[in-house]
């Protein structure tokens, strides 16, 4: 009786575990079959450097290269904004903050974190739109610096609770041994604590930056949505995510306009996977 | 022999629980003195006064004077960090930080600015002190090696050696083998009759085998007093309490 209950015990854990890889091959492997069919008209390379995404147009251009760098230079910015915020923030509540404002900051912060996309879309376009064009005399405030903005305070929340808690787990021990060689208070944060908690702050980051490639509600709200080549950080852009949200719907199903926006998902796949990648990586080389 | 550290009249609270009372001892220069008793007696408590490392306990308190070299450490315009760089402190479990081994031994020089961007100098100093505490030879081609990957034995060493090279008097160490299998603990105890010659070393152990073998002056508490404070020879085998009598012919503890 009980060793039959200990084989559908495991069998049920073994099939879920099967099941979830196998829809997410299925998954990849549908991108990949409805992409793929794009490259029959299309060359890759003109489809991965063309620097023209007409998609409707006659003749249509299906170059992704501005979309390309419209996400890159959003995630880019973000990451810039958002790496150093968060780690500061994180460490400040894990070793500096007292007791009683740690436990209100750790609270606030996770609640930040459940604010939906599109509500802060919907305030960065309410305030950080207007401050972008106000403060810096541009034409329109819906540019990739915005993006930058809202997307890095997106990605904070989750960045600053798991480096949090990496810092937090670093082993008491340490701490008392760095400060009994005399060490201050910042030297044995800056030399044992952020050293001994680096790998779960770089899994933090990684996962923050991945949120912020694969977001797309707030991004399009505030971003400008002009799918030409991005000219900086002041002028509107167009992410890859943006672009599928907002044509999908429009897209005559078996076009090539429609092959080309599951070519576009198969693009964001190999960015996020790389992402994750270089995470896995780099926890990998430091415990190694 | 002038004493390196005197105590008068020592009281340490933790809010209202008194975890040290009224302790008077003095620690000569260059010897082993050994604290032994049984486990929440205070005798962690009493070594981590040494070094203030009680400081970093919310709600301890110190009344009475301690004296280093004569200056009582207690005052108000001591040096931390200097103080902290004098008495070095091993711990009961070996806590190299996950580094790697040179920067381990290096630590101390960079917090305390002790060497001017001169790598050759850096690794001299690591080189000695790994040599003091008999592993260079094991570890001198594993210098960039993760710490934390060393054995039990090798990390208990190198936390030793990661104190001299910062050149403090006095080695405090809270049951440095408690960790340890005998054959490393043997090795350690061996490497404090050598460490002897060059520092004051206090040490805290639950093992009275340890404190008859490795000490010169033995200390007895109980229940925050310390009952008893002599030559190690004269406490064990003399004692002039009958509570000592009692802890050590093992009737409890």
């Amino acid at each position: 009786m009980k060793r039959l209950k200990e084989f559908i015990v495991e069998w049920a854990v073994k099939a879920s575990g099967i099941v979830s890889i196998v829809l997410v091959a299925l998954i990849f492997f549908f991108l990949l079959k409805e992409g793929i069919f794009l490259f029959k008209t299309q060359g890759a390379g003109g489809f991965l450097a063309g620097r023209n995404w007409y998609p409707i147009s006659e003749p249509p251009g299906f170059g992704i290269l501005p979309l390309v760098l419209g996400s890159l230079l959003v995630t880019f910015g973000a990451a810039l904004i958002s790496i150093p915020l968060s780690v500061a923030s994180a460490v400040y509540i894990a070793e500096i903050a007292p007791g009683w404002l740690k436990e209100v900051l750790k609270s606030t912060i996770e609640l930040l974190a459940a604010i939906p996309s599109v509500v802060l879309g919907f305030i960065g376009m309410m305030t950080v739109v207007p401050w972008i064009r106000s403060t810096f005399h541009v034409p329109t405030g819906l540019t990739a610096f915005a993006g930058s903005v809202v997307l890095a305070f997106m990605a904070m929340p989750t960045m600053i609770s798991i480096a949090e808690d990496a810092l937090h787990s670093v082993p008491r021990m340490y701490k008392e041994g760095a400060y009994a060689l005399g060490a201050t208070h910042w030297q044995t944060i800056r030399r044992v604590i952020l050293p001994a908690a680096s790998s779960g702050i770089v899994a933090a980051m990684m996962l923050g930056i991945g949120r912020v490639v694969g977001e797309t509600m707030a991004v399009m709200m505030v971003t400008g949505n002009a799918a030409s080549m991005p000219k900086g950080i002041l002028y509107p852009v167009r992410t890859l995510t943006a672009t599928i949200a907002a044509e999908m719907g429009e897209a005559v199903q078996g076009s090539d306009h429609y092959f080309a926006l599951f070519a576009i998902g198969i693009v964001l796949f190999v960015m996020t996977f790389m992402v994750n990648m270089a995470a896995d990586l780099f926890l990998h080389r430091r415990r190694g | 022999m002038e004493p390196v550290i005197v105590t008068k009249n020592l009281n340490l609270y933790y809010g209202h629980f008194q975890a040290l009372k009224d302790v008077c001892l003095s620690i000569g220069e260059r010897r082993v003195t050994s604290i032994i008793g049984p486990s929440g007696c205070g005798k962690s408590t009493l070594l981590r006064v040494f070094n203030r490392m009680n400081d970093l306990v919310e709600g301890a308190g110190v009344t009475g004077e301690v004296l280093l070299d004569g200056e009582d450490i207690y005052r108000p315009e001591t040096d931390l960090l200097r103080l902290r760089k004098k008495v070095g402190m091993v711990f009961q479990r070996p806590n190299p930080f996950p580094i790697s081994v040179f920067e381990n031994i290096v630590f101390g020089l960079r917090i305390h600015h002790l060497y001017r961007r001169n790598k050759e100098m850096l690794h001299g100093i690591a080189q000695e002190s790994l040599e003091a505490v008999l592993l260079w030879d094991e570890l001198k081609d594993k210098l960039g090696r993760l710490a934390t990957h060393l054995s039990l034995e090798q990390q208990q060493r190198l936390c030793i050696a990661r104190l001299l090279a910062v050149k403090p008097e006095v080695l405090l160490m809270d049951e440095p083998c408690s960790a340890l299998d005998p054959l490393s603990t043997g090795r350690i105890e061996e490497l404090m009759q050598e460490l002897k010659k060059n520092y004051t070393i206090v040490i805290v152990t639950h093992n009275m085998q340890q404190a008859g073998r490795v000490s010169d002056e033995t200390g007895f508490m109980l229940l925050g007093e310390l009952v008893e404070f002599g030559p190690t020879e004269r406490i064990f085998t003399a004692p002039g309490d009958k509570r000592t009598e009692e802890y050590i012919t093992g009737r409890w503890g």
